[in-house]
């Protein structure tokens, strides 16, 4: 059996003959944290979404856990990978319990009711995220950070090998990015991350996979990936490499539009 | 307020089935008072008409009436919880004015025959309105939840464009009848409609609690759903069926009755919550014990004269869309 939990092979993902992503390989172990980088429009979404089965025609092959992503139905893979994505409002006062409730579904059948063990997960899921004190409170009333830790908690209901977060940092304060990518990484599951925030990636994340208009330009540690030349190839920005002096971390600080290495933002200047 | 419990809630309106059912028994043209009512549900009719009028009249009505709303009102939650769309309603998928269209063609058929048929017609109309939008949302590849919602808004529209057509160059009393018809009623009431309708309800509430899980995942949004494993179009496909068949079922015997499905699941949600099946079954009886009182209006406020049950209902509400839009 391969020691790979997610595995893609010359992926390929085209819309209207556009190649969204092209010939991408990857190889993601059981326990890492992989952040996936890159501007927007690189493809990171996208090839989220064919991972974890939205997508299903996609040229090349996906593997998980050894088996072929063709072979599982999409409730197989709800099993297996759960997604932490970025969520509409309802139109519907939804509770915290309801949604977290939720990560019960892929693993109750038509006639199944929950349990005993299913309400005492619930619970331990709302106390490891903290929020067992707001489970009857509406989700919509909640902080960004607290509704990111309820579909984090519907995730650990959901009890997957693989968590996926897309962009799970956008729009929170400094303090609730690095809580919510602390507590994702306390699960001690295999963890694939859109990020934008490169520090955050390099601060939490075990490997780097950066895209680049649907090609994957890098794949290694955050020291090996955050290269100043890299960085300037991929955001089109000068950028200084150090260390945080906190963490040791690889610390990336860009230049203003004024240093930009191309011609894209003349117009700002003229 | 502390909130009920969803068992107690259910105890509550459980309660409110009993009493909506024994005592509108009470109301009609004729006065029997509720002690009259009592003593033939417990012993024997004090007098014999008053079990004829009890049994025969209105017993059948009543539990028509009841199973009516109590299907319309799990339609219209089904419908709000799968398109994330509080203003929902199976109204809203010209389901009526499906019904109406069929109906209007009766006319052009022989009058023996027209009893029978006008159900029949109604119901077959409203297959075709589900059947259209069907067509054209699957050819859309049910890209956004908002194409079923405006697909169904203008089949509505042109089915009763062409209904108003017919009826305007139609023969008088043929478009008396229909318009009568399309107002709602259960006068209808016998072993036939009660034997026709109760089926698909149950089987059609029975399914959708079965769903009730699955319905919820796609609470939050559509890709959340499809993360749990959910197969939103083929989910989205059977509600809307399984609304069509409660729907078309209803109207086919009591013609237009509109806002329940809109109105109930509104009332109830502040007591037992969102989620599918719990909402289900508390519409559902809140809609039945609803339905049962506007018919105790619609045959008592006039005297002699009934009033068609749908202006009752659409006049409600019509004034709680509007209370519930300020609200939004």
């Amino acid at each position: 059996m391969s020691s790979f939990v997610l595995q893609a092979n010359s992926l390929t993902w085209r819309v209207n003959e556009k190649h969204i992503l092209s010939d991408i390989n990857l190889h993601i172990k059981a326990g890492e944290t992989v952040a996936i980088v890159g501007p927007n429009g690189a493809g990171k979404t996208s090839l989220l979404k064919c991972l974890y089965g939205e997508y299903s025609n996609f040229l090349g092959d996906i593997y998980l856990n050894g088996k072929s992503l063709k072979t599982f139905n999409i409730k197989d893979i709800a099993k297996k990978i759960a997604v932490v994505s970025q969520h509409s409002e309802s139109a519907f006062n939804l509770t915290v319990l309801d949604i977290v409730a939720m990560g019960l579904i892929p693993h109750k059948g038509l006639f199944d009711t929950n349990t005993d063990v299913d309400r005492h997960n619930i619970e331990q899921a709302l106390t490891k995220v903290d929020l067992i004190n707001k489970k009857n409170q509406i989700f919509s009333t909640l902080s960004g950070g607290e509704q990111q830790r309820v579909l984090i908690a519907r995730a650990i209901v959901q009890a997957p090998d693989i968590l996926i977060m897309d962009e799970p940092t956008n729009h929170l304060d400094m303090y609730y990015q690095h809580q919510i990518l602390m507590l994702a990484k306390t699960l001690n599951i295999t963890l694939l991350i859109t990020i934008h925030d490169l520090n955050l990636a390099a601060q939490y994340c075990d490997r780097i996979i950066m895209l680049n208009n649907g090609k994957l330009v890098a794949d290694d540690t955050p020291e090996a990936v955050f290269t100043s030349s890299k960085l300037t190839e991929v955001f089109k920005l000068e950028c200084a490499i150090d260390k945080n002096p906190f963490t040791q971390s690889t610390r990336i600080t860009f230049s203003g539009i004024n240093h930009c290495v191309n011609d894209e933002s003349a117009w700002l200047h003229s | 307020m502390k909130k009920l419990s969803f068992k107690n809630s259910l105890l509550l309106i459980s309660a409110l089935v009993a009493f909506s059912l024994i005592a509108s028994m009470g109301f009609g043209v004729v006065e029997l008072g509720h002690k009259a009512v009592w003593q033939c549900i417990t012993q024997t009719c004090e007098k014999s008409i008053y079990e004829t009028i009890l049994w025969e009249i209105r017993f059948p009505r009543v539990l028509l009436g009841f199973i009516a709303g109590f299907g319309l009102a799990i339609a219209g939650a089904l419908m709000q919880n799968v398109t994330r769309n509080p203003l929902a309603d199976p109204y809203l998928f010209g389901i009526v004015s499906g019904a109406g269209l069929g109906a209007t063609l009766t006319q052009f058929l022989p009058t023996t025959v027209q009893v029978i048929t006008l159900p029949i017609a109604s119901f077959l109309g409203s297959l075709l309105a589900v059947g259209i939008i069907l067509i054209v949302i699957y050819q859309n590849n049910w890209r956004r939840i908002e194409h079923l919602l405006l697909a169904g808004v203008a089949v509505s529209f042109l089915l009763s464009s062409l209904t108003s057509f017919i009826l305007y160059s139609g023969e008088a009393f043929s478009t008396n009848r229909v318009i009568f018809w399309l107002m709602g009623s259960l006068a209808r009431a016998n072993s036939t409609a009660l034997l026709w309708i109760s089926p698909v309800i149950i089987v059609a509430t029975i399914i959708a609690i079965l769903l009730g899980r699955q319905l919820d995942a796609l609470l939050l949004s559509d890709d959340s759903a499809r993360t749990l494993g959910i197969k939103v179009e083929k989910l989205r496909i059977i509600t809307l069926i399984l609304c069509a068949a409660i729907t078309a079922v209803i109207v086919s015997y009591c013609g237009g009755i509109g806002f329940i499905g809109l109105m109930i699941p509104h009332m109830v949600r502040p007591f037992v919550g969102i989620t599918s099946s719990k909402l289900f079954i508390a519409a559902g009886l809140v809609g039945g014990c609803f339905l049962v009182w506007v018919d105790v209006i619609a045959r008592t406020a006039l005297g002699g004269q009934e009033i068609p049950i749908g202006v009752i209902t659409s006049a409600m509400g019509s004034l709680f869309f509007l209370a519930l839009l300020r609200k939004m």
